[in-house]
Formats: structure tokens, C-alpha cells, sequence
């Protein structure tokens, strides 16, 4: 039962009953209230009638009033002509009621009558009013219909409300066994994926009501999760796996070194490598978290920013090496461009990356151009290369963690850079995209938002 | 020579910076949790302070904020996890002077710490003059010996930080972060590529070299005269 009580169907239904009886409580006061005045006042003018028709006419009192009494097949009619010393002349009255004005309106007073020869207290509408001989004439009736109307109203009432007690905490029930019906399927699923089985979904009706578009968009919700957590799993294995070659190889080399260095100069070259090795697998390690951290969205280092002189740096800081490898390293900034709100460090990171990138898979006599445009409310960063390109099916992977193009497989590098700058990009609310360059190359582009506060 | 103070809670890693900074020839004390850190620095005289980001009774940079609060100026490297992204701005608005990531380099806590303790350095010089080789950060201009050297500003640059630290070791993080002004660490053949530019124009005409490689860490300016 106090399982059934905390049911929202079933907790429902009851307030719905209990609002049921309030509004019929309601209306059998109000037609309660109606009947009785209509009733109370159609007595009253009847009274009020009669009791001047007697005073119109004196002489005839007697018998009017013995009229008034006699007409009355249930023996509620009630009458007397009381002489000036009190004394009853006709009538079924037994004295004067007590408290009752003679202006000829309708009082509701006690009285002693006379029914059927047996005498009784009873309370009566009655008018009176004083005939011109100083007698008082009475003109009344029983009460018993007024009351016997709210005695069956009451009683009607009575009888209504249990149906509708009965009626409403029935239909709650049916709903909310209907509706743990419907949940009872939900939960057993959701309990399948709390025990960790996230290919579990819920199942969904074609009523397409609350419960189906909540049960739909659990389900979305369960696909995003397991497709998180794949990625999740995909990345540690991928980490694990680029943590493995460099630590194997260290492992080896020392071995190596322990039982055949001789020299003091072998054994430095060992650590040498050694260290090489390590900082190549901490800058992995540090890419990670790196990763992570602004996948956190931490942005204490976000300050409007220039774009503009973050590209001049890194174009300059990049300028000898490309010029080394003989490929045309060329910067082109638009006039005029608005801050943007970031942190340059990571802005600088994300173009060094896209350079680096951009460097590698260009070859001798090629170029690399980096331009930043205004294209409407975003500022582009643009780095174009003269490099074999990438086929269609590799453009979506890329920005992926550990990703590494099959041209890419020769190169150095741990497949982070670009996921880097995607994080980077994200984080700025920037976007990042790769194209098919004019020159039959890649063309990266990266649209900051401009900054609107200044 | 300096006194150092390491405020570094992991005793194997303040074991080895002991014993590298003191072979350097410091004078390093340690002190393992922030109050004992904090006590120290407020009672002995420092030319500069390592200090943990991470440290049990004190965070490092309450520590930090509390000498600064108190006016202490003596020049402070924060020491930070691997990783963070916003770290260093961190420990920078805490009055660090300098911020390395864990794991770093020994090398590379030893060349910043001894450009720590220089400091500070007179940097409103505009022309420097180091043995035959004499720079002009006005009107852009070097010269060696009697020959005109065409420097590019970025090139003066480098060159006016490697000489006002003569015969110190500076790091390729600390060469970039100076003249290119962005925190990053570069595929270290970048910089290089750069000094040997630098290097090229300086001995064009077969004089002795002016900049050596320091293996695995960076450069040494030695004057040639």
C-alpha cells in the first residue's frame, strides 16, 4: 500500500476524487440553498395572501379560516381566530404563537396544533394579522416540506458522493496499474544497464505520448554514453599501446647496454636515447591530459586576443625550418580584424600544430600560406599546403585522438596534434574543418567567434 | 653563492634536485609541507624559492600569495603537475616569476633558477657589447668586430637574451618563451634551427663561435674575448 501511494498515477486519481466531492458538495449546497428560498417564499406569499384575504373580508373569518384548515388533505394547514381576550373562535391552533408580529408577513414560530384530535408542538410558517373587532386571525403551515427538501437533498447527496469515491479510486488504480505496466518494462531494461550493459535500450511504444519520447530520448542518451565510452576505451588502448613501444624499446637498450657498454661514452649514449625516449612518451602523456583538461573547458587564460600577431609568430617561429626543407612559408593577414576572445598560448598551439602538420607533408619546393580573413561575425585562420591532400574518407578521422592518416604512418608524431587543435578549437567555440586546397593539397580552417565583450 | 629553498613534498624528487642544484654549487635548503615552507621563507634571506604547486598543510601558491601578501619579493618558481592547461596562469597570478611542469628536466630547473637569481636584469641596456660582438636594439643594427651583421629583429632578439646571461646555460623553452613570448614547447629543432641561422651570420667569416649547444638543453653564450 504505501508502495501504491507513492505511485504519481495513483496519487493523482485520489486528488481528482477529492476535488470530485468538493464540486458536488458544492452544488448541492447552492441547489439546496435555491430549492429551500423558492419553496420558503412561495409559503410565505401564499400566507401572506390568505391572511389578507381574511382580514378583507371580517364577517367571513369564521369560515375562511375554517376553509384554510379544512382543505388540507396532508394536515398541514393550520389556522386560528382568536378572539380579543386570546380565546380560539375557529381554527386548529391551540393558543396564539408566542412572538409572532401582526403585520401580515410570514414568520417561521413554534406552536401548539391540533392534528387529528391529538395536540403537538410543531414549527410553522405563519402570518397574523389584527381583524378591525380587535381579534387576531393566523394563517399557517407546517415546516415539514422545507425540511423534508433538504433531508432528500442531503440523502441524494449521500448516495452520490460513494459512487463517486468509488467510481474515481477505481479509474486511479486502473491508470496507475496501467502506467507501472508500461514503466515495469522501462525499468527492467534500466536495470539491465545500471548492472553495465549499455547495449540495452528501452523499449518504445508507437503511441508516440510522454513515456515514448522519454523512453526515445533515454535511448539517445544510452547511444551517446556507449559511444563515449567506446571512444574512451578506443583511446586508453591506443594510449597503452603508444606507451608500450617507446617503454619496450627503452627496456631493451638498457638490457643491452648493462651487459655490452664498456665505455663511459656508450653508456651516456644509452641514457641519452633513453631520456629521448621517455620525453617523446611524456609529451604523449602530457597531450593526454592536456586533452582532457580543456575538454573540461577551463578558460582562466581567455582575454581578447589578436590573432594576427599570434600568426606572425608562429609563421616566424616556423620560417627557417621551412626554408631549410626549400618550401614557401607565406603569412597574409586581413586589415582590421576584431579580437577574439581566447587564451593565446593555446591559439599559438593550434596553429603551431596545423603548421607542423602542414610542414611535414609538403614537399620540397612547396608552399604553405597561412591567412586570416573576416568572414561575417567569425575571424578564419586559414594554412594551406601544396602537400598530397586527403582522400575523402580520412577528412572525418582525422581530428580524432590517435588518428594517424596512412601517409602519416611515416612520419614522427603520436597522432595528437590535430586532435589538439580541435580540442583547442572547442574550447574557443571555434570550428575546425579540412578541405581539398586549389593547389591539390589540404586546406585547414579554423572560425573563431569574434568577441563580443569587448 | 645563492641560497635556494625547495618547498617539494615527494622526497625522492627533492632528493635529486638537492643534490643536482648543490653540484651546481647552491646552497639549498628543504623544507616537505607548506607551513614548514612558509616558516622557513619568512625566516631565512633567499635568492629564490622552488615551490610546489601540490604540498600537504599549505597549497604551494597560498603559500606564495601569503610572501607577496607579507612583501616578500624574492624571486619564486612554481613547480606544477604534467598537464594542466591553466596552471601556469595560475601560479603566475599567485606572484610566481617562473612556472615548470612536472616532470621536468634538471637541467632545466637549474638554468631557470640561475636566471632567477640574476635577476634582475638591467633589460633598458640598448646596446650591448660582449667581446667582439656588439648589438643596438634601437636602430637594429650588430656588428662583430669591424664587420656589419644583417640581423632580423627576431635574430637581435635572441641574441640580446643569450648575452645578458654570458657563459649561463639558457634552455630552448626559456630562449622562446622570451623572445616569442608564448608559453609552448616547441620541437626543440625549431629553436635550433633559428640559432644556427643566428649562428651562420655571426661566423661568417670563419670567426670562433660565439654560441655553443649544450646537449639535450639548449645554448651558452661565450664571449669570444
Amino acid at each position: 500500500m504505501p508502495d501504491l501511494l507513492r505511485s504519481t498515477t495513483v496519487r493523482w486519481a485520489l486528488g481528482i476524487a477529492l476535488w470530485s466531492v468538493l464540486l458536488a458538495l458544492t452544488m448541492f449546497a447552492f441547489i439546496y440553498w435555491q430549492t429551500a428560498a423558492y419553496l420558503r417564499e412561495e409559503l410565505a406569499e401564499t400566507l401572506r395572501l390568505e391572511v389578507r384575504a381574511v382580514v378583507a373580508d371580517p364577517a367571513s373569518a369564521v369560515l375562511r379560516v375554517d376553509t384554510w384548515t379544512a382543505m388540507d388533505p396532508h394536515a398541514n394547514h393550520y389556522g386560528g381566530l382568536f378572539g380579543p381576550d386570546g380565546a380560539l373562535r375557529a381554527g386548529n391552533l391551540d393558543a396564539m404563537p408566542k412572538h409572532l408580529p401582526r403585520d401580515g408577513d410570514a414568520y417561521r414560530v413554534s406552536a401548539v396544533v391540533q392534528v387529528a384530535w391529538r395536540r403537538l408542538d410543531d414549527e410553522i410558517w405563519a402570518a397574523a394579522l389584527p381583524l378591525p373587532d380587535g381579534s387576531t386571525v393566523v394563517i399557517a403551515h407546517d415546516s415539514d416540506e422545507i425540511d423534508r427538501v433538504r433531508v432528500t437533498t442531503l440523502r441524494a447527496l449521500g448516495l452520490g458522493l460513494v459512487p463517486t469515491l468509488a467510481l474515481s479510486g477505481l479509474g486511479g488504480l486502473l491508470l496507475a496499474r496501467r502506467g507501472r505496466r508500461r514503466l515495469a518494462a522501462t525499468e527492467a531494461a534500466l536495470a539491465e544497464v545500471m548492472r553495465g550493459d549499455l547495449r540495452r535500450r528501452l523499449p518504445v511504444g508507437n503511441r508516440g505520448d510522454e513515456f515514448d519520447r522519454l523512453a526515445a530520448n533515454v535511448n539517445r542518451m544510452l547511444d551517446e554514453i556507449e559511444h563515449l565510452m567506446g571512444e574512451v576505451r578506443s583511446v586508453g588502448d591506443a594510449v597503452a599501446h603508444d606507451l608500450r613501444t617507446p617503454l619496450t624499446r627503452l627496456r631493451a637498450r638498457l638490457e643491452r647496454s648493462r651487459t655490452q657498454a664498456r665505455t663511459v661514452e656508450e653508456f651516456h649514449e644509452t641514457i641519452d636515447q633513453g631520456l629521448a625516449w621517455i620525453d617523446q612518451t611524456l609529451a604523449m602523456v602530457t597531450a593526454v591530459l592536456r586533452l582532457g583538461a580543456m575538454e573540461e573547458g577551463r578558460r582562466t587564460a581567455f582575454a581578447p586576443i589578436d590573432l594576427g600577431e599570434v600568426a606572425a609568430a608562429a609563421v616566424d617561429l616556423f620560417e627557417p625550418s621551412a626554408e631549410e626543407k626549400d618550401v614557401r612559408l607565406t603569412l597574409a593577414v586581413a586589415a582590421g580584424l576584431p579580437a577574439i576572445q581566447g587564451d593565446r598560448d593555446l591559439c599559438f598551439e593550434a596553429l603551431s600544430n596545423l603548421l607542423d602538420n602542414a610542414l611535414k607533408f609538403t614537399p620540397q619546393g612547396g608552399a604553405v600560406s597561412v591567412r586570416l580573413t573576416r568572414l561575417g561575425g567569425t575571424v578564419s585562420l586559414t594554412v594551406e599546403d601544396t602537400g598530397p591532400g586527403l582522400p575523402a574518407t580520412e577528412r572525418g578521422k582525422i581530428f580524432q585522438r590517435f588518428y594517424r592518416s596512412e601517409i602519416a604512418r611515416q612520419t614522427q608524431g603520436n597522432g595528437l596534434g590535430l586532435s589538439l587543435v580541435a580540442a583547442i578549437a572547442k574550447l574557443h567555440d571555434a570550428t575546425v574543418s579540412v578541405h581539398p586546397a586549389a593547389t591539390g593539397g589540404c586546406r585547414f580552417d579554423l572560425s573563431f567567434p569574434v568577441a563580443t565583450n569587448g | 653563492m645563492a641560497r635556494v629553498l625547495l618547498i617539494e613534498d615527494d622526497a625522492e624528487t627533492a632528493g635529486v634536485v638537492l643534490a643536482d642544484l648543490r653540484g651546481r654549487g647552491h646552497v639549498v635548503t628543504w623544507a616537505a609541507t607548506g607551513p614548514e615552507g612558509a616558516r622557513a621563507a619568512r625566516e631565512g634571506a633567499w635568492g629564490a624559492i622552488i615551490v610546489d604547486r601540490m604540498l600537504p598543510g599549505q597549497d604551494g601558491l597560498g603559500v606564495l600569495q601569503d610572501l607577496r601578501r607579507d612583501g616578500d619579493r624574492t624571486p619564486a618558481l612554481v613547480l606544477s603537475a604534467l598537464g594542466d592547461v591553466d596552471e601556469r596562469i595560475r601560479g603566475l597570478r599567485a606572484g610566481g616569476d617562473d612556472y615548470l611542469a612536472k616532470p621536468f628536466a634538471l637541467g632545466e630547473l637549474a638554468a631557470r633558477i640561475e636566471a632567477l637569481l640574476r635577476r634582475p636584469v638591467d633589460s633598458r641596456e640598448t646596446l650591448l657589447r660582449v667581446g667582439s660582438l656588439e648589438i643596438d636594439l634601437i636602430s637594429g643594427t650588430g656588428r662583430r668586430g669591424t664587420r656589419d651583421l644583417a640581423l632580423l629583429p627576431r635574430e637581435l632578439k635572441l641574441l640580446a637574451y643569450l648575452m645578458r646571461a654570458p657563459g649561463q646555460i639558457v634552455t630552448r623553452a626559456m630562449l622562446f618563451e622570451e623572445v616569442w613570448n608564448y608559453r609552448f614547447t616547441p620541437k626543440s629543432n625549431l629553436i635550433d634551427v633559428h640559432l644556427g641561422r643566428l649562428r651562420r651570420k655571426l661566423e661568417a667569416h670563419g670567426e670562433p663561435p660565439l654560441i655553443q649547444n649544450v646537449r639535450g638543453l639548449g645554448f651558452t653564450f661565450t664571449p669570444d674575448a
